[in-house]
């Protein structure tokens, strides 16, 4: 009797110790492991990594479900492939401190943007603060939730190539960097329609010159960054041909949103002159990094740099505006 | 019935069968056409999933995704496409040999991936014709065999 008592002991005692093992073992080879999954199955897990300043940060991934990928935003990185059943690295680099975004680059669902986590970086380089700096459509101040209506329309698709043979009209200050940013085109068009000097030309000559005004700030190579980036992050809502007919167009039309409960909207079609000719690029760019809040709109401040979003509101305007310096009429 | 009798009913029925099963179609218009075929890639299907074309078709394949990443790849062609949501991609080639193939998503996309399938239909449907050939050959030999 005894006997069997201390057999049958001995015996769980052996299976526990094995179990114990066993899930040690799985705890540490799954440790470090960064877990990508649909938003709706959790998204990142973990959410939020750390690193130290000067130290390497190896990322070791994979997929729990469909193909997803991982970058770092505002940081110059090729996106890394994360594949169900595979394993992929990464190693990082970081030389300030500071909270940084990764994100997922390949669409896994209208709310794949959500697939976001934090990389807390700490250590030296604090030395010189970041400034705080509040985004530009606020120091302009903006409110970029307003409706914008454009009262001018042209009736034909004004060209910067046609405008160029009357840029020696076209006075200086509507060339500037600082006009440009905080006036729409329409308001651009009744200005030049307003000024005595350029009387003698018709409205579709000064919107012509309105495109040539704008075309100075998105010179070919922030066109085609622009389109580049449009393709990966905004087409699947606003439509690989901009006309706000993107896969998830009809998901986002009128919708409560599961994930915050917030009605969204249709996204933005950019081809609408009327829509965007009324729209200043300060405004756009000001959607762009913060987003539409409840709307749809997701915001992409934390992940594209000032350059990258103003390339991309250079892009927008292509819609509108035939930037190509050939004259083809 | 006389022996030559049913010798000859059997060779009839016999040589019969294997013209309609096996006899070549007669090659229709072998003008190659152009075939565009918008599919529609979701969890965890193909809209349309059949596609009809014949041999020497050239066909064009627009793959459209509709939530997350998927591909396309064809059973017998060395063919590969890989749509994002809002990126569609798009390959052509030539259609080949009559058949029937398969149409597999290449891109793991959940649990139903494996299942995620369609078909290339290559040449018409012959084999369907060929089966109602033989029905109505095998109830005419039916009924003469009930008359002599
Ligand atoms: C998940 C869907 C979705 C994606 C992805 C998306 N947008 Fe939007 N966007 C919307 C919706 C919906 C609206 C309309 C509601 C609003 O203005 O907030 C909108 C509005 C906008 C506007 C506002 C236009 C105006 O006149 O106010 C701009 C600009 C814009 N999007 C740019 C972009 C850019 C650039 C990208 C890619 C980097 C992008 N969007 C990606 C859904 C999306
Ligand atoms: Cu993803
Ligand atoms: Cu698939």
């Amino acid at each position: 009797m005894r006997e069997k008592l201390a057999r049958w002991i001995v015996i769980l005692l052996l299976l526990v110790t094995v179990m114990g093992v066993a899930a040690a073992w799985k705890a540490r080879s799954d440790e470090g492991i960064l877990h990508a999954r649909l938003p709706e199955h959790g998204g990142w897990i973990p959410g939020d990594l750390r690193a130290t300043v000067g130290q390497p940060l190896t990322i070791r991934m994979t997929s729990d479900d469909v193909t997803h990928s991982f970058a770092v935003g505002q940081m110059d990185m090729q996106a890394v492939n994360i594949n169900p059943g595979e394993m992929s690295e990464v190693t990082l680099n970081f030389d300030r401190p500071g909270k940084y975004t990764f994100y997922c680059t390949r669409w896994c669902g209208a709310d794949h943007w959500r697939m976001r986590g934090t990389i807390e970086v700490s250590g030296a380089g604090m030395e010189e603060p970041v400034k705080y700096e509040p985004p530009l459509y606020l120091r302009l101040g903006l409110d970029i939730d307003a409706e914008h209506h454009a009262q001018f329309l042209p009736s034909q698709e004004p060209s910067a190539a046609r405008g160029a043979r009357l840029e020696h009209r076209l006075p200086q200050q509507y060339t500037s960097w600082e006009y440009y940013i905080s006036h729409s085109p329409s308001s651009a068009w009744q200005e030049l329609r307003n000024d005595r000097s350029l009387s003698d030309l018709s409205d579709a000559e000064l919107w012509d010159l309105a495109a040539y005004a704008w075309a100075q700030h998105s010179p070919p190579e922030a066109v085609q960054t622009g389109a580049g980036l449009y393709k990966e992050n905004c087409a699947a809502c606003h439509g690989e041909t901009g006309d706000g007919e993107g896969v998830f167009a009809n998901e986002l039309a009128g919708d409560t949103h599961a994930l915050d409960g917030h009605a969204t909207t249709t996204p933005t079609d950019f081809s609408d002159e009327e829509h965007m000719l009324g729209a200043a690029p300060a405004v756009l760019h000001g959607k762009i990094i913060r987003g539409g809040m409840g709307t749809g709109m997701p915001y992409w401040g934390p992940i594209f740099t000032d350059e990258q979003v103003w390339a991309l509101v250079s892009y927008l305007w292509t819609y509108q505006f035939n930037f190509s310096m050939e004259v083809t009429q | 019935m006389k022996h030559w009798k049913k010798i000859l009913f059997w060779g009839l029925a016999i040589s019969l069968g294997l013209v309609i099963s096996l006899a070549p179609m007669p090659v229709k218009a072998t003008s190659s056409n152009q075939k565009l075929f918008k599919i529609q890639a979701s969890r965890f299907a193909f809209s349309p999933a059949v596609l009809a074309v014949n041999p020497g078709d050239q066909v064009t394949i627009e793959l459209v995704s509709q939530d997350v990443v998927h591909g396309l790849s064809i059973d017998g062609y060395d063919l590969h496409l890989v749509a994002d949501p809002g990126q569609t991609a798009s390959m052509t080639f030539t259609a080949g040999q009559a058949g029937s193939y398969t149409l597999r998503c290449s891109e793991t996309c959940g649990a139903m991936h494996p299942f995620m399938v369609g078909k290339l239909q290559v040449g018409g449907n012959d084999l369907l014709w060929r089966a109602a050939g033989l029905a109505l050959l095998a109830v005419i030999a039916g009924v003469w065999w009930k008359r002599v």
